[in-house]
């Protein structure tokens, strides 16, 4: 079966900032994927053009068997691409269920069945109790969690995850790392970019680790944290000998 | 929860039917000429409000050169009725067209720009329009056009024994404004519109079509928009660029929503119930010598709306949201 997702020879330059350079990766239908590497490694630079927020500078990106390389977010979503932000990007003037209703209006267009998905989405997600209330009033833990309902209402085949986990408390995170579970469950496949490895690696299939702009090392995580490559680039030279 | 909001949407429609019937009463009670104009311009301003929100509050494009469409409504309207005979009824439509096209021309290289920078060029657009008919000799220029008085007649809409019937128009214009609104805040448009306003890049990465759902909001708003205007001509029945097109028009337009609450359905009739009598009356009262003395009190108002309540006069009647923890 052909990848799902495929990006061949991206390079991603801002100025003299080389942010991605002849990146090239796949991810197959129906797995998690882990993008990782330290700060600065272009991972959000890597999301942002699978995203569509921006064209890369050279290089192409296949969704689903299609060139969408050219193609604005917007026409990604359509196309099966859901996403969410880093920075949690919510609709803060509009209810819960309001803003869940933006992303499934994708896929209905009448107003009725795009809010009985939205409901049906909350209810996955577990945001059922708060359909009401303001974006604006939730917890942060709920915020993310709005961030993947509202992705989710878009019913996409690829859901990228950009930090979904990161800053919760440790039982914050099981329920996300749990919904992030559900969702693969689901059938769609997951790329997701994540600090904190001891929640990550258990829950990937497969880790693609980011340094410098490159792809140093792909495969499965317990492979990956052993890697002298990445300890290197996590630790520094001293701590890779040791290994 | 969907049985709450239909529910919601219902009490609404309910309530805006029984106030445009209790309006529509009015008049046979109310016989003083001055009354029913200070009511006919409420009417008129309630529905140019709901109509900017439109493009303002939802779409949370905030423009101050709404005047610009009001005078091309007023402009095309008097210009083929003058010059071609044609009926101001159509002239409306025309004016509501020309209008929606305009404000969509303009939209292509200004809606890009972004917050302050928006607002900006929305003057300065409204601005270059009111010179260009300061010196447009066809149109009449600085004298402006009288509309030549034929007797009253529902056909050529003039009317000069009676208001009422200027007074029926501008409640079914305020009633438009208020039902087209009601009617998209749960469409498609509605909510492309306020996750546009919200946030921009969320919206797009959720399948908005950002542009475009900015343009139709400004096709939309500068028709409305037109149609009040085309109304006013006929109304006050002579026309020149500063009585039609005068940067106050944008200003009366965007301060009722404001005031009632801006992006809500009830904030501009309610701002416009409140602010329009109040400055009709302060004119009218200190006659030509207390011209200004309107611009105090908007500035007071504005004052004391943005110090207690930033979300409008309509945020003292919201019910108090579920802020606790998640059950």
């Amino acid at each position: 079966m052909t990848a799902l997702l495929e990006t061949r020879g991206v390079w991603q330059r801002f100025g003299g900032l080389v942010a991605n350079s002849d990146v090239s990766i796949s991810v197959g239908r129906g797995e998690i994927v882990g993008l990782i590497g330290p700060n600065g490694a272009g991972k959000s630079t890597l999301f942002n053009l699978i995203a569509g927020v921006l064209p890369p500078t050279q290089g192409s990106i296949i969704f689903d068997g299609e060139d969408v390389t050219n193609l604005p977010a917007a026409a990604r979503c359509q196309r099966g691409v859901g996403r969410t932000f880093q920075v949690v990007k919510s609709f803060e003037t509009m209810t819960v269920i309001d803003n869940v209703i933006v992303g499934a209006l994708v896929r209905n267009t009448v107003m009725r069945e795009a809010r009985r998905k939205a409901h049906e989405v909350l209810e996955f997600t577990g945001l059922a109790a708060r359909a009401d209330v303001l974006a604006s009033d939730l917890v942060p833990a709920e915020k993310r969690r709005l961030e993947v309902a509202r992705a989710l209402a878009t019913e996409p085949k690829l859901l990228l995850l950009d930090e979904v986990l990161t800053g919760l408390t440790p039982t914050e995170a099981q329920t996300g790392v749990a919904l992030v579970r559900k969702v693969r469950d689901a059938g769609i496949t997951v790329l997701m970019v994540e600090h904190v490895m001891e929640i990550v690696m258990p829950l990937v299939d497969r880790a693609i680790v980011l340094d410098l702009g490159k792809v140093l090392v792909e495969g499965k995580p317990a492979d990956v944290v052993r890697d002298p490559k990445v300890i290197k680039a996590y630790l520094g030279d001293r701590h890779a000998v040791g290994a | 929860m969907d049985k709450d909001f239909a529910a919601r949407r219902r009490r609404d429609l309910i309530i805006a039917a029984v106030l445009a019937a209790i309006a529509a009463l009015t008049p046979l009670f109310v016989k003083d000429v001055v009354v029913q104009n200070i009511m006919i311009l409420t009417l008129m301003y309630a529905g140019l409000s709901q109509s900017w929100n439109i493009l303002s509050g939802y779409c949370g494009q905030i423009s101050l050169g709404h005047a610009l469409y009001f005078g091309l409504g007023a402009y095309t309207t008097e210009l083929l009725f003058t010059k071609f005979g044609v009926l101001p009824w159509f002239g409306m439509l025309a004016g509501g067209a020309v209008s929606a096209l305009i404000a969509m021309g303009l939209g292509y290289p200004f809606f890009r720009l972004r917050g302050h920078y928006f607002v900006i060029a929305t003057i300065v657009i409204a601005e270059i329009g009111l010179l260009l008919f300061h010196n447009w000799e066809w149109a009449g220029a600085a004298m402006g056009i009288t509309i030549p008085i034929r007797g009253d007649s529902w056909l050529k809409f003039q009317f000069l024994r009676t208001k009422l019937p200027y007074f029926y128009f501008a409640l079914a214009l305020c009633c438009l404004a208020w039902f087209v609104t009601w009617w998209l805040e749960n469409s498609k448009w509605g909510f492309w519109w306020r996750a546009v306003k919200d946030n921009p890049e969320a919206a797009e990465s959720l399948g908005v079509d950002v542009f475009n759902s900015k343009m139709g909001a400004a096709a939309v708003s500068a028709f409305l928009v037109a149609v009040g205007g085309s109304f006013y001509a006929q109304f006050v029945s002579y026309i020149d660029p500063e009585s039609v097109m005068g940067f106050q028009f944008s200003l009366l337009m965007a301060l009722p929503a404001v005031l009632g609450g801006i992006g809500t359905l009830w904030g501009p009739v309610l701002g416009a119930a409140i602010l329009i009598p109040l400055t009709e009356l302060t004119r009218f009262k200190f006659g030509g010598s207390g011209r200004g003395v309107d611009l105090i009190v908007y500035g007071t108002l504005i004052v004391l709306i943005s110090l207690a309540l930033p979300r409008g006069l309509l945020s003292l009647f919201s019910r108090p949201k579920k802020t606790g923890a998640a059950r």
